[in-house]
């Protein structure tokens, strides 16, 4: 059956192959109309591809080019005459007001199903404000409260929200903590001043304050510092035993390593981003042994999946990658489900219903399902560490491949 | 204790501040035109720097050599093809070819070498010297030395050698220089080759600290303008005051105040000297 089907596709697309050469050489319109049988879906993928966070936007491509060619080779979405996907790459730069340019430019030129975007917390908002008044879903695993905080009815979170990760930071290594029979009592915060590391902030200091813990340094510094040695200098002299820091890439490689210059050996846990990407390790070498980070999930979870990653692109799955993949597939399965590429009939779609399967077995809970706000209730913060160049998920216990090492 | 810590420390990142600036300085000083790409050139020195540590093994320290000659060799063919045709152009003119040139770059790097961020890994990186209570970072004392090193020997070039003074002469007064047989054009290729060279071996000090990108630039150009405005533009000892004031009014601010709020203090002080003293720190003396 499937052979029969393969060999009359083969057919139609010889027909439009000659056709297509035929209108090729009249116009480029009438080539357009020739291929529109099975009309692609189009999915907007907008991602920082240059300035400072280029390696996050290269990354989360990377996974979404990998599900996309999967399905397209497998023969498409089926239920829509084995549509292909057609993805739509634009650069969001790391500036806030051009990611929303392009957003709208992208939206304009053509008929969108979704978008998928963009990593950056204020990108992602930047580009939802464009996709909420056009009413496209945009697909995000970006961390802010306030992506699913504003009422907006066409956006979806794939992984939980910024507080609720840095509230996880600091509860999961108090835990690890005293299970190697230490306590923290004094915490250092230092994060990133955008949308991402605010909130992130917000969570830990929650989460400190829940606990009794005194936060005895709580610094936000500008995107793009170039000298950490005055937060450095402070950290130092604040007497803090375990540090939060919220970050990037570079500002991650300039902490930790001012951080070994002035023999501060404190444990420093990282909010995600900048500590669990390859560059993180290659940066720092030996000194990123035993740096501890949240995150959203990790590529050990679900090795099956994420070695296909690794056999394309060359290193680990970062967790940005798994889940854009996983934000990808959702989509395609929302597709599936309502039988049409119509933006508002995919929105419809992936509200409330529950989505498992394929790569969403990556994830945390092993279902992803959004709530009215577009909140995936079912994601839960993980703990990472580094050991000898590779990341490991050390926290909770019940899904925990290895124990954690606490050093204070 | 951690006042004496902040000097220090603003002090050696100063010192790197002023040598990329001097190139600005200079290029004003001897030519009058505003190089808005000069950033730029920071950029290049820093990634002939990585490509030198990560192909051929040097450390980015000793590659500093190469990175000023290669910006050197862009710099000659950039003003003799480009900046002499608009040295006597309206001052707009000059703006947007520097400004073009910015983009240029910017873009041409990013074509070139992706977006992505590199970083070098050397092993003094994370080490630093004590003395007494204060720490030394060794990256930022080894950047100070060579950029104290480059700045010691621009001195002497432009007072001791006669194309220094070749030099000197031609931004004093350009035509009388050319009756006195001085080859005005060529020395005009070598202060842009020499300025942005300058920038592009601070760019290579500079590199067991920060990471390159094709963006890097921007990070510093405000900044730049900064060091040569307040220590007084075309004066290269005002460029050596003003990076160590920048420098050192960075770190102190941080003491007091928010890091984020840095530049909001350095700009004050910057408004604040400007309004007492036009002419910058040191003054108009070229």
């Amino acid at each position: 059956m499937s052979k029969h089907h393969s060999l009359g596709s083969t057919g139609v697309n010889r027909r439009a192959l000659l056709s297509g050469t035929a209108a090729l050489l009249a116009s480029p319109f009438v080539l357009s109309s020739a291929r529109a049988e099975a009309a692609p879906v189009n999915v907007g993928v907008i991602m920082p591809l240059s300035g400072p966070n280029a390696q996050f936007g290269i990354n989360s491509r990377n996974g979404i080019e990998l599900v996309a060619d999967e399905i397209n080779t497998a023969g498409g979405i089926a239920e829509l005459g084995g549509a292909k996907i057609n993805l739509v790459v634009a650069d969001a730069t790391s500036t806030p007001t051009t990611a929303g340019t392009v957003a709208q430019r992208l939206i304009t030129q053509q008929d969108m199903t979704a978008v998928l975007g963009a990593f950056v917390s204020s990108l992602t908002i930047a580009i939802s404000e464009v996709t909420e008044r056009r009413d496209i879903p945009l697909l995000t695993m970006s961390f802010a409260d306030q992506i699913t905080g504003r009422g907006y009815k066409n956006i979806f979170q794939v992984v939980a929200k910024a507080s609720v990760i840095g509230k996880a930071q600091f509860e999961y290594t108090a835990a690890i903590a005293q299970a190697a029979g230490a306590k923290i009592e004094k915490i250092a915060i230092m994060y990133e001043d955008t949308a991402y590391g605010t909130a992130q902030a917000n969570g830990l200091r929650a989460g400190a304050k829940a606990a009794n813990v005194e936060v005895v340094m709580d610094d936000a510094y500008p995107l793009g510092i170039t000298d950490t040695t005055p937060l450095i200098n402070k950290l130092r002299g604040s007497g803090a035993q375990a540090v939060f820091p919220v970050s990037y890439l570079n500002d991650s490689l300039l902490i930790i390593r001012t951080m070994r210059q002035q023999k501060l050996t404190i444990p420093a846990i990282g909010g995600a981003a900048g500590y669990v990407i390859p560059d993180f390790e290659k940066g720092l070498g030996e000194f990123a042994e035993n740096v501890l980070s949240i995150d959203t999930s990790n590529y050990d979870l679900a090795p099956q999946l994420t070695e296909r990653f690794r056999k394309r692109f060359g290193y680990f799955m970062v967790h940005e990658a798994l889940e854009h993949a996983v934000c990808l597939e959702v989509l395609v399965q929302a597709i599936r489900k309502a039988k049409s590429a119509k933006a508002e009939d995919v929105a419809a779609a992936l509200r409330g219903a529950k989505f498992t399967g394929g790569w969403i077995n990556g994830m945390t809970g092993g279902a992803v399902q959004f709530d009215q706000t577009g909140l995936n209730v079912l994601s839960v913060p993980l703990m990472v560490q580094w050991r000898a160049k590779d990341i490991v998920t050390v926290w909770p216990k019940d899904i925990a491949k290895s124990a954690p090492v606490w050093r204070s | 204790m951690s006042f004496l810590q902040a000097i220090l420390d603003g002090l050696l990142i100063g010192g790197v501040y002023a040598v990329i600036s001097i190139g600005l300085t200079l290029v004003y000083g001897v030519m009058g035109i505003v190089n808005f790409a000069q950033a730029e050139f920071l950029t290049i020195g820093m990634f002939t720097a990585w490509f030198a540590w990560a192909f051929l093994g040097l450390d980015p320290v000793l590659a500093a050599p190469l990175s000023f000659a290669v910006a050197f060799a862009i710099g000659w063919v950039v003003q003799g093809q480009l900046i002499a045709r608009v040295l006597s152009a309206p001052s707009v003119a000059q703006i947007f070819l520097t400004v073009g040139l910015l983009i240029v770059i910017e873009n041409g790097t990013l074509l070139l070498f992706g977006s992505q961020f590199r970083s070098v890994t050397t092993s003094y990186q994370t080490i630093s010297l004590s003395l007494g209570p204060l720490f030394i970072s060794i990256p930022y004392l080894i950047a100070f030395a060579m950029s104290l090193a480059c700045g010691v020997a621009l001195w002497w070039f432009m007072r001791a050698s006669w194309f220094g003074r070749a030099m000197r002469a031609t931004a004093q007064n350009p035509a009388a220089a050319r009756l006195m047989g001085i080859d005005t054009a060529l020395m005009y290729k070598m202060a842009f080759a020499l300025g942005v060279g300058l920038t592009a071996f601070g760019g290579a000090v500079i590199l067991p600290y920060v990471t390159v990108y094709p963006g890097v630039g921007g990070q510093f150009v405000v900044l730049m303008f900064t060091v040569v405005v307040l220590g007084g533009l075309g004066s290269v000892a005002g460029a050596v005051v003003g990076g160590l004031s920048v420098g050192v009014i960075q770190s102190l601010s941080s003491l007091f105040f928010p890091i984020q709020l840095q530049n909001l203090v350095l700009f004050i002080v910057f408004i604040l000297v400007l309004a007492v003293r036009p002419q910058g720190l040191v003054g108009a003396s070229r």
